[in-house]
């Protein structure tokens, strides 16, 4: 199993959720997170002062999927959440040795 | 006149004087000193013709306590069974003659009885008066009469009110001290006047409260003779109406009063300590009866331990237009409103329709003025909504009374939710919320907040059905803007916020703000700056009074953002884009058309100005423009100025042309005008309309009837080069009233953008709030060979924040240019002399 962490821009998490659902993807962790990649942020003026936004909000999916389906869902996200622009984010995969289940104490089968 | 009354008022103010002389001029003397004046009253009234109309004598104030003193005003009250005739002034003059010939200061005041029907309540010390007044001869009944109409509760509260102030001016002018060295013995604190309100008190709210009090009636009475013992001797020494105990007093009231001492010295100091034993006892017991007896609040209104009340509940029940001060009053004492109260309204609310709560002009302002942010607002809206108030004020809003929608995000009933977005809003106001300075900012910025409130108040009463709330919440709100009566731009902005008080959230948290294209889309939307801060402050309490979860600091800054891109492109970005024939607006523009004006000339006059200035102005507005700009020949000013409410609105159109907006907004300083709000735009053809809203603080307009005249006449002279406008700008700022004095007291702000906009250098410039700044900016703008083609004004407390669109021969400016302009404008706006 891996778990898969995709740092997206905000406005795009509705249409990663579609493009999972349609993977029967319907469990997820989704995590308001502010950062900063090659963006780097930009220069706003307000007022006539300039200030640096440096760290810009983004939105944090992570969702537990079985090995022989990972590359379908990153191609997923990775198409949904897509503009082209600068920014779009990243998507991490990382492997999940152990998952319990807090209500039983069950360790579910990986 | 006869020589009897001479003699006998000689006597009677014998017979005083020796009793002051040794020391026993105190109640019992000026008692019977009253006595005698009320026997030489009744023989003036017998000697006078007999009036035509019911008459009755009446003593006022200290004469009608039987307190008269020496050479105290005879105050007197000639009271008329209806209208006065000529026979009734014939025998006004018979009676007040012969006691003008006896040099007595007579107080008159002549009324009807019928005029008691309404309270003289901007004659406090008359009413004051009034209470102790009492009948000396006459037709008694008529003054049973008056005197009813102060019996009312309503009455006693006015009343009650009216001394408090009169206390409180008192107290002020004594530095609210009665620890005075030559104490005047009748007004500082401590003395007879607080005496008197002490027990006027008791007799308007509660007679037993002396009883209870830290000083006991017995005392008192001693503290009074005191007093009045001495007055006789400041009357008797000084020969006229004189209560002050000076130094040289002191001495001779002492000897009067016999106290023991072998010095003067040492008399003065045994006098002065009983004078400020009793002055204590009374300023003690006058303090305890105004923490203790429920303390005047407004017309109708005290305040008590549990909160604001009625006094009368009957005049409360004929004027149901009279509770929402309950509330406001409630507000502005932070203080709740009494359980008893608000049950009575529970009980009686369903008597009125909502119009009944506002029948006037002012008790409609009376509601926006009570909307205005501030804390105590949501909790006062509580207490209406849970008494029923709001629901008969407002029905739309009774329709979503515990109304559930369940969704997944909402927590609380809509009713509830709604009333949470307006305490959030008074948390803003406040500056309660750490972290929320910058909106707190933007909900200072906003000229008609109540506004903002109001829409809040409406934004989800279309809840009460299933589908497409906003569009009901608007229909609703639409019933209530026509019974307010609102002006057209005021209802315009409140249907605006509700309409679409779901878009800034979705466009910040749903679309790519990065997308310029999303930011121009939105700033299309909200048109200007104000709806803007509005509709982002809406958004902000909107989201927040949804859960405690549902705000959280990301999507602050997420909204922040959009807000401040929005900002931007109205600000900054908005000279690019230009009416053009193919517009929507436009058409709507020419169909609504008078009669008066052509569709060409409106068209000539529209075309090529931002597409914001359609925005700014109502079609009414641009019609007027349109006409002003007829015939307009180059150094011609074409100007229309008119009054509104504390602000004047000058508008003008003229002919583009070196330094003109310089000398347009010089001339305005030059009459000293703070310059508030305004925008300057200019057409393809040179044609420039300028819009100003600024304060006449030297009140010019008002106080001078050829005021506008000159004004124009002046904007004529400066735009065709007849008068030095800078010289006289510079004169009006030596003046003392307006002289800059060392260091500004922020930085300016000077932010040159050349990438901003298309066609347009934009400056931006916030700088301290002076005289003649528009004027000495733009002038420096002028003189490196720049053109005003777009400006934006506005203020904010004391800072100027002008948004300044140039160009040099119809381009954007050099690196180089935008560098010299720079330094010039920093130099000039750090307090350096302008260099020609």
């Amino acid at each position: 199993m891996k778990l898969i962490k995709a740092v997206v821009r905000p406005n795009k998490v509705d249409e990663v959720k579609e493009a999972l659902a349609k993977l029967s993807i319907s469990g997820m962790t989704v995590t308001e997170v502010r950062g900063h990649g090659k963006q780097k942020g930009h220069t706003a003026v307000y007022r006539g002062k300039e200030y640096n936004v440096s760290l810009l909000p983004k939105m944090e999916i992570e969702v537990v999927v079985q090995d022989g389906i990972v590359d379908e869902v990153i191609a997923a996200i990775i198409q949904a959440a897509r503009t082209g622009e600068i920014g779009d984010g990243r998507v991490f995969v990382i492997p999940v040795d152990q998952a319990y289940r807090i209500r039983t104490g069950e360790r579910e089968v990986i | 006149m006869p020589a009897t009354t001479v003699e006998r008022l000689d006597a009677a103010r014998q017979e005083l004087s020796a009793e002051a002389a040794r020391g026993q001029g105190g109640r019992g003397a000026l008692e019977r000193f009253a006595d005698r004046f009320d026997a030489l009253l009744r023989d003036v009234f017998a000697d006078a013709p007999r009036p035509p109309t019911d008459v009755a004598v009446c003593a006022l104030g200290g004469y009608g306590r039987r307190r008269l003193c020496l050479h105290s005003d005879v105050d007197v009250l000639l009271l008329f069974d209806g209208p006065i005739r000529d026979g009734d002034e014939r025998f006004v003059r018979a009676f007040l003659h012969p006691l003008w010939d006896l040099r007595l200061v007579v107080g008159h005041q002549v009324r009807e009885v019928g005029e008691f029907a309404r309270l003289e309540t901007d004659n406090p010390t008359f009413l004051l008066a009034l209470l102790d007044a009492r009948v000396v001869i006459g037709n008694r009944s008529l003054f049973d009469r008056a005197a009813a109409s102060l019996e009312t509760a309503h009455a006693r509260a006015q009343i009650l009110h009216s001394l408090w102030q009169l206390i409180d001016e008192r107290h002020a002018g004594f530095n609210d001290t009665l620890y005075q060295l030559e104490p005047d013995i009748k007004d500082a604190p401590g003395a007879l006047r607080d005496l008197n309100a002490l027990r006027t008190i008791a007799r308007l709210t509660d007679p037993a409260l002396l009883d209870r009090g830290p000083t006991d009636c017995e005392r008192l009475d001693e503290a009074e003779e005191f007093l009045s013992r001495i007055r006789s001797i400041l009357h008797l020494e000084s020969r006229r109406n004189h209560n002050t105990l000076s130094h040289e007093l002191q001495e001779r009231s002492a000897q009067a009063m016999q106290y023991a001492g072998d010095e003067p010295r040492q008399r003065v100091e045994r006098l002065m300590s009983d004078y400020f034993r009793h002055a204590r006892a009374i300023s003690r017991a006058l303090e305890w009866a105004r923490q203790t007896a429920p303390a005047p609040a407004g017309a109708n209104l005290v305040r008590s331990r549990d909160g604001i009340r009625f006094v009368d509940l009957q005049y409360a029940r004929a004027h149901p237009e009279s509770w929402l001060g309950v509330f406001q009053t409630a507000v502005d004492a932070e203080s709740p409103v009494a359980y008893n109260t608000l049950a009575w309204m529970q009980q009686h609310a369903d008597r009125y329709a909502a119009e009944d709560f506002f029948p006037t002009p002012a008790d409609r302002s009376a509601l926006l003025a009570f909307l205005k942010p501030r804390p105590g607002l949501y909790a006062r809206l509580s207490e209406m909504h849970d008494c029923g108030l709001l629901g008969r004020m407002f029905p739309e809003f009774a329709a979503i009374s515990c109304r559930v929608v369940r969704d997944f995000y909402h927590k609380y009933t809509v009713d509830e939710h709604t009333l949470l977005t307006i305490r959030n809003l008074e948390r803003l106001a406040a500056r309660a919320t750490p972290g929320r300075e910058r909106f707190a900012t933007l909900l200072a910025d906003l000229p008609a907040p109540e506004l903002l409130v109001l829409a809040l108040l409406f934004h989800d009463v279309g809840k009460w059905r299933d589908e497409d709330h906003a569009s009901e919440s608007v229909r609703m709100a639409r019933q209530m803007l026509e019974r307010l009566q609102l002006p057209p731009a005021s209802r315009d902005v409140v249907e605006f916020l509700i309409r679409h008080h779901l878009r800034m959230s979705v466009a910040a948290f749903r679309r790519d703000t990065e997308d310029p294209e999303i930011v121009r889309q939105f700033a299309e939307l909200v048109g200007i700056e104000d709806q803007l801060k509005m509709l982002c402050l809406m958004t902000l309490v909107d989201v927040e009074a949804v859960s405690l979860e549902t705000m959280t600091p990301w999507r602050e800054e997420l909204l922040w953002r959009l807000y401040v891109d929005t900002y931007n492109q109205l600000t900054i970005g908005y000279g690019d884009e230009v009416i053009d024939r193919s517009q929507s607006d436009l058409a709507d523009l020419l169909a609504r058309g008078p009669a008066a004006v052509s569709e060409s000339e409106i068209t000539r006059f529209v075309e090529g100005l931002p597409r914001r200035y359609l925005r700014l102005f109502t079609p009414e507005a641009v019609y007027r423009h349109v006409q002003l700009s007829r015939d307009i020949q180059p150094d011609h000013v074409h100007a229309a100025l008119e009054q509104k409410g504390p602000v004047w609105e000058l508008t003008v159109v003229t002919l583009d042309k070196p330094f003109l907006f310089s000398n347009i907004c010089g001339v305005l300083s030059s009459f000293g005008m703070d310059i508030l709000r305004g925008h300057a735009l200019t057409n393809p053809n040179g044609l420039v309309l300028d819009h100003f809203q600024f304060t006449d603080q030297e009140r010019f307009l008002a106080l001078n009837a050829d005021g506008r005249e000159h004004l124009v006449r002046a904007l004529e002279e400066a735009v065709s080069g007849q008068v030095d406008i800078a010289g006289r700008v510079r004169v009006r700022e030596q003046s003392v009233l307006y002289r800059r004095t060392g260091v500004p007291r922020f930085a300016p702000i000077i932010h040159c953008d050349n990438h901003a906009s298309r066609r347009y250098t934009i400056l931006d410039i916030i700088a301290n709030n002076a005289l003649g700044l528009l004027h000495r900016i733009s002038r420096v703008i002028s003189r490196h060979g720049c053109d005003v083609d777009l400006v934006l004004i506005a203020t904010e407390g004391e800072k100027a924040i002008d948004v300044f669109h140039i160009t040099a021969d119809g381009n954007k400016l050099a690196e180089a240019a935008v560098t010299a302009l720079t330094a010039d404008l920093t130099h000039m706006l750090e307090g350096g002399r302008e260099v020609d």
